[in-house]
């Protein structure tokens, strides 16, 4: 993994991966769980309160990673 | 053929739908197909749906089995192997603080020395499905204390197999020392068999079940499974164990993750009717009885999860968040004490074993969530003393994602008292720094010559800590933010 994306093992859960977004603790956490779905937490700041948290189907993430890889666009 | 399919259909869907309600409050789920079953069992008047429960046990027993196989399936050997002692360390520690208690409560209670040992792992071994379920639905995942949690449930998971090794053989009757000396080697003897069938024999049990087809897939595992419970069972040792074991087994085979994803449903329909199943075992008449004990116990079990919650939190560096959350979190009781309660009242054990369990499981189900969900008001309570000695990772750890260069952390000590380039210059400064991926020091930023941040600029090395005594704080470059505050803010953050 590249600079800045923290792995984090999930006994029994899946994996973890902390995105650092700049200054201030803002972050995205992503969950992968065995089962295939995923939950994105996002934090404003350094707390341990998420600001949001979204649980997406194996189907739904990989439509949202697509558009934010920008892979997907229709024109 | 004559089977009470109405009863059956009937009881399954109202623990279908108690569970369903329970869940609006997010409460687990165990717990209310225990209380269907004690509802409409011959024991609590009103509508009896089962006059014998008796009838129910070829698929209770079914339950118990998938349920064990499950967990075996899906026992995340590698990560716990990879975790490290400093994890074994704080679940050894929940294990012994918890088992320790539950088996003086057994003998104080008095009901015998096989009940007492029933009775510890009854409360000393909590419910890995709640715990998951909490931290999910909690939204507590990033949390840097769930990794944790989630390796110390899963190495009691593992426990839970080396206590029905122990369980089985006391429980059996064994009328001499000797007898019961050779009954429990025989028990480990034959887990330590399946453990080499696990290591070498897997790709051999791949074989036999193997398929490309779903439907044939899901029909081998099953026969494979209920057999090797069966001999298991035969053998001395529970079906139990034979099932987790042989769960162990086909989780290294290549055929995993279909087994998975096939067994699931299964599992989760008659775990149900097994829960139900016990539920019904019940006499509601004397749960009056066994009420001090079962406070006395919740009592008991409240205190030793919060203290092995601190044990964990000395031993990773948490903070008064971090050790009531893991405290509280896995405070949860299910399946594991329902199972224990099953094979205790199968031996024939004393009968106030079973409404004891359930009464215990029932009042945890409820108060487990809800002190969970207010972890945060016994934060407030602990001391920072207990804490303080590690306080150097107290922040660091809970914020680590705040500031992802933690790692570059390769030095933390110096006996350095001046800033070198400075003596060098002639020139003073205010505070020193100390870079941690390289030991230098260097002046702060309110000094004239600014030496750490220019250092910061040379080097890009991250995170610097104040070299000022009393102070300490670190700070990451980078991402701008403090990793480790001033000694004194030690209130948790909100």
């Amino acid at each position: 993994m590249g600079k800045g994306v923290h792995i984090q093992e999930l006994p029994g859960v899946g994996t973890r991966y902390d995105v650092a977004l700049g200054g201030g603790g803002r972050r995205v956490s992503i969950v992968v769980s065995r089962d295939g779905k995923r939950h994105l937490y996002v934090f404003e700041d350094a707390g341990d309160e998420p600001d949001a948290v979204v649980e997406l189907t194996e189907e739904q993430a990989r439509k949202v990673g697509a558009v934010l890889a920008g892979t997907y666009f229709t024109d | 053929m004559h089977a009470n399919l109405i009863g059956l259909g009937a009881l399954i869907l109202v623990a279908g739908l108690l569970a369903r309600l329970g869940r609006r409050f997010r409460l687990p789920t165990v717990p209310f197909f225990m209380l269907a079953g004690i509802l409409l069992g011959p024991f609590t008047p009103g509508v009896t749906l089962f006059e014998h429960p008796a009838d129910l046990d070829m698929l209770a027993l079914l339950g118990l089995v998938l349920l064990l196989f499950h967990l075996g399936v899906e026992f995340p050997v590698e990560q716990v192997l990879g975790s490290g002692k400093r994890l074994f360390a704080a679940a050894g520690a929940y294990i012994a603080i918890n088992i320790g208690a539950g088996l003086g409560l057994g003998f104080a209670m008095g009901w015998g020395t096989s009940e007492a040992f029933v009775i510890a792992g009854a409360v000393g071994i909590s419910s890995s499905a709640i715990a998951t379920k909490l931290l999910i639905e909690l939204r507590r995942l990033a949390n840097a204390e769930t990794p944790v949690i989630l390796g110390i449930i899963v190495i009691e998971d593992l426990f839970l197999a080396l206590y029905l090794a122990l369980l089985t053989p006391i429980l059996s009757g064994a009328n001499s020392a000797g007898e019961l000396a050779l009954r429990i080697a025989i028990s480990f003897g034959y887990l330590a068999l399946l453990f080499a069938v696990a290591r070498w024999g897997a790709r051999w049990i791949g074989k036999i079940i193997d398929s490309r087809e779903d439907e044939l897939l899901a029909i081998l595992m099953v026969g494979l499974t209920v057999l090797v419970a069966g001999i298991s069972a035969e053998v001395g040792v529970s079906d139990a164990i034979g099932a987790l074991m042989i769960g162990l087994v086909v989780a290294r085979t290549s055929v995993k993750e279909r087994v998975e994803r096939l067994v699931l449903p299964l599992r989760d329909v008659f775990a149900a009717v097994f829960f139900v199943a016990f539920g019904m075992s019940i006499d509601v008449g004397a749960i009056g009885s066994v009420v001090v004990p079962v406070l006395i116990a919740v009592g008991i079990t409240v205190l030793t999860n919060v203290t092995a919650g601190l044990i964990t939190a000395r031993l990773f560096g948490l903070n008064q968040r971090g050790a009531s959350n893991v405290g509280l979190t896995v405070l949860g009781r299910g399946e594991f004490s329902l199972i224990l309660a099953t094979l205790a009242l199968a031996a024939g054990l004393d009968e106030r074993i079973g409404p004891f369990v359930a009464l215990y499981v029932l009042i945890l189900a409820v108060l487990a969530p809800i002190l969970a969900v207010n972890s945060r008001m016994l934060a407030r309570f602990i001391p920072d003393r207990l804490l303080h000695d590690r306080w150097r990772y107290v922040r660091e750890e809970t914020i680590s994602t705040a500031c992802t260069h933690m790692d570059r952390i390769q030095i933390t000590e110096t006996d350095t008292d001046v800033c070198p380039p400075c003596v060098e210059s002639g020139d003073t400064w205010v505070e020193l720094r100390m870079c941690l991926t390289c030991g230098e020091v260097g002046c702060c930023s309110d000094s004239p010559n600014k030496h750490a941040d220019e250092h910061f600029a040379d080097t890009e090395h991250p995170i610097i800590r104040s070299l000022e005594h009393d102070d300490g704080w670190e700070y990451c470059f980078v991402d701008a933010t403090l990793i480790r505050e001033p000694a004194g803010s030690a209130q948790p953050s909100s």
